[in-house]
């Protein structure tokens, strides 16, 4: 694998400068003095092995962690000095690994939750849910079925449609297609493709799947806590 | 909006946790409900009680002072108490004072109707004898000496409280209100004929304490306004039996017919005078203005405080019982339920990680916390209320019959008695020295009843503090959730979970 070193552009959505991090109680750096940018209209994939900082720099995109040193900026502003509340609810849709769904509701609640939090104006936020499920794959049976009762595929789902249900501008996942028959990552890949290209929001994917990487605009890879431009369309 | 929408539905979804904290909140309210409908109605009652029980004065002579004085003035002879008065002016004074709720008189003199017949006229009249004090019904031992004028009847003032207890009945007419109305007997009624609207006359005499020649008075046109049943037995407890003593020949008038013919030099008119204060906790005032304005330090000036032993002291220990109670339980109950919330937030760690993730603040996730422990004490409030009423009563007067056991061992105990003394309390009316006038409080022994029913029952208010508690046990609950979610970061928590 071939890198290079992508710097911070002006026209970036998301911008990382000089990022480290390490876990509490530890004695190494996760991530090491990265630095990179993330474009609206295009796919970005992050590809690295196990245990190389992905999740963890995904983390840090999605406002859930705080750097140790530099800065992540959405639109010219620091995380760090902005309400990473309001952007984890509003400017931004993550779809977990793990689905990290609210388990005690249905799929069609888990969505309408996610609205209100982002204080979505759609007005028949119920109806709203129901057809983003639908376009997912789920059915209005399956949607308002308890989220634990539904396969690992629809959860997975859910879990996309719930990042898409407020109309983020950025749209972050891991390992999105893991849990997905191939059918239906391709109708996944054709939806996120569709968000970058043609609703011109700023996608990041990390992923193992060569599959995934093969539709992305940008490739970059980490590897011992750094980060490189592997290939780039743009 | 949402907030309380998603709180209400998890209260539901989580209802297995939720059951426990309620089982816990639900025996928490209830207890509350069942200690303070019980305190409440105990203060309730305590109050009321001191408002009108306990709030009688006696005038008692100190006996041991009387025989210290005796015993110092004696010269070695038979020793003879001279026995305080209060001249009835005095007592009449006592009864403005601003610190007396009320002052109730009675008054009652023999007579012989003229042309009148009376019940058991051939066992003859009674003696001028007096009354050693207490009040009208109570018993009374007579004194008569040689020269004692005879009466055939007596004419009572302001003794009507028999027709309170249902045993004297007004069977025709109406009660004496006006000056020189009188109601007679039935059976003094039929012996002469009278009606109501009839009049007669009766003759008396008033006694010389110098041992000086009696003062005839006489009450005259006494009119009949309405004739009354008799229940009580004719003699009653007093061992003489002659028309004098019969109840049947007791004509019954207000304390100013009585008091027409009162003479303060003369004896033979005896009056009682029942004083009540404003509140007990005027007592040591109105001694003071009592005794400023003459009364004797030889009587002590005494609420009635076995009576307030009797019917109070079970109340108080009830009272005190369910305060203990509450306090107990509201301790204990805010422990384990603070617990059982902490446990129950640890369960909803993930929860709260995937709200915080999707951007939900740490405030809405704890608003939305503390509204799910406010729909669930609402719940256990009502639940609460119910069951606290259900079983209030039979509670009470569980505990009420231990604490009336142990007040009744408690005044039955030796020394225990206040006020009684066989002598009424009433001596300060006694002439037994020669004064003027049989004139004497109220008093003495109480014939109070111990409560042995207590009706709970819960106000507005009381509702509002149960719900105040009930509030501040959810807020509680409330507190240990957001305690514990300020130190959750969702990154934590789901990495954790992943």
């Amino acid at each position: 694998m071939t890198t290079t070193t992508p710097a911070p552009t002006e026209t970036a959505m998301l911008a990382l400068r000089d990022v480290t991090y390490r876990y509490p109680g530890t004695h190494r750096d996760v991530l090491r003095g990265i630095s990179a940018s993330f474009t609206s209209g295009a796919v970005h994939t992050i590809v690295g092995k196990s245990g190389s900082g992905k999740s963890t720099l995904l983390s840090l995109i999605a406002g859930l962690d705080t750097a140790g040193s530099g800065e992540v900026s959405f639109n010219g502003t620091s995380l760090a000095a902005a309400d990473r509340d309001r952007y984890r609810a509003r400017d931004i849709g993550v779809v977990f690994q793990g689905f990290n769904l609210v388990t005690n509701v249905s799929a069609v609640q888990n969505i309408v939750l996610s609205m209100n939090i982002a204080g979505s104006p759609v007005k028949d936020k119920t109806e709203h849910a129901y057809a983003l499920l639908e376009r997912l794959g789920i059915g209005r049976e399956d949607a308002a079925r308890p989220v634990l009762k539904l396969s690992g595929g629809q959860q997975q789902r859910v879990g996309i449609a719930r990042a898409l249900s407020h109309d983020p501008a950025v749209i972050i996942a891991d390992e999105p297609t893991g849990a997905l028959d191939e059918k239906t990552e391709e109708e996944i890949l054709g939806i996120f493709t569709h968000l970058a290209h043609v609703e011109k929001r700023c996608v990041i994917i990390v992923t193992h799947s060569k599959r995934v990487t093969q539709i992305a605009d940008v490739v970059l890879g980490i590897k011992s806590g750094k980060i490189g431009v592997v290939r780039s369309d743009r | 909006m949402y907030i309380l929408q998603n709180a209400a539905r998890n209260v539901w979804r989580n209802r297995g946790r939720n059951m426990l904290l309620g089982a816990m909140m639900l025996v928490v309210i209830a207890t509350t409900v069942i200690a303070m409908m019980i305190t409440s109605t105990s203060s309730g009652i305590i109050e009321d009680y001191k408002g009108r029980f306990g709030s009688e004065v006696t005038f008692t002579p100190d006996i041991e002072a009387l025989r210290e004085d005796a015993s110092a003035d004696g010269d070695g002879g038979p020793m003879r108490l001279e026995m305080p008065t209060i001249d009835a002016e005095q007592y009449l004074a006592f009864g403005d004072s601003e610190y007396l709720k009320s002052a109730d008189y009675t008054a009652s003199t023999g007579i012989v109707p003229t042309d009148l017949t009376v019940v058991d006229e051939d066992l003859g009249g009674g003696g001028s004898g007096m009354p050693m004090g207490g009040r009208p019904g109570q018993q009374e031992q007579e004194q008569e000496p040689d020269d004692a004028v005879s009466y055939m009847a007596q004419l009572m003032g302001g003794s009507f409280e028999e027709f309170d207890d249902g045993s004297r009945v007004l069977a025709d007419g109406e009660m004496p209100d006006e000056l020189n109305e009188v109601i007679v007997s039935s059976e003094l009624a039929e012996l002469n004929d009278l009606e109501t609207g009839d009049t007669f006359t009766a003759t008396g005499a008033l006694t010389d304490p110098d041992g000086g020649d009696p003062k005839a008075i006489s009450y005259e046109d006494l009119a009949v306004v309405g004739v009354y049943d008799d229940l009580t037995e004719e003699y009653g407890q007093t061992p003489v039996q002659n028309a004098y003593a019969n109840t049947r020949n007791q004509v019954l008038t207000n304390v100013d017919t009585v008091l027409e013919n009162y003479d303060s030099a003369y004896g033979g008119i005896q009056v009682s005078a029942a004083y009540y204060l404003t509140s007990p906790d005027v007592l040591e005032e109105f001694e003071a203005e009592v005794r400023a304005e003459g009364l004797p330090e030889v009587f002590e000036v005494t609420t009635d405080e076995s009576a307030y032993e009797t019917i109070v002291a079970p109340v108080e220990g009830l009272k005190s019982i369910s305060t203990t109670f509450m306090i107990v339980v509201l301790a204990l109950g805010g422990v384990i339920i603070a617990l059982l919330s902490s446990t129950a937030i640890r369960e909803r760690k993930y929860e709260i990680g995937v709200l915080r993730a999707m951007g939900m603040k740490k405030s809405l996730v704890s608003l939305g916390l503390w509204v799910e422990s406010l729909i669930l004490t609402a719940t256990c409030l009502v639940a609460g209320l119910a069951l606290g009423a259900l079983v209030a009563q039979p509670v009470t007067d569980t505990l009420l019959a231990g604490q009336v056991a142990a007040a009744e061992t408690a005044t039955e105990a030796p020394g225990t008695m206040g006020g009684g003394m066989g002598m009424g309390g009433g001596g300060g009316g006694m002439p037994m020295g020669g004064g003027a006038g049989g004139f004497g409080p109220a008093g003495g022994t109480t014939d109070a009843e111990p409560l042995t029913e207590l009706a709970v029952g819960l106000s507005p208010a009381g509702i509002g503090q149960i719900a105040l508690v009930a509030f501040v046990l959810a807020t509680l609950a409330g507190v240990v959730a957001i305690s514990r979610i300020t130190k959750y970061e969702p990154m934590k928590i789901l990495a954790e979970r992943n």
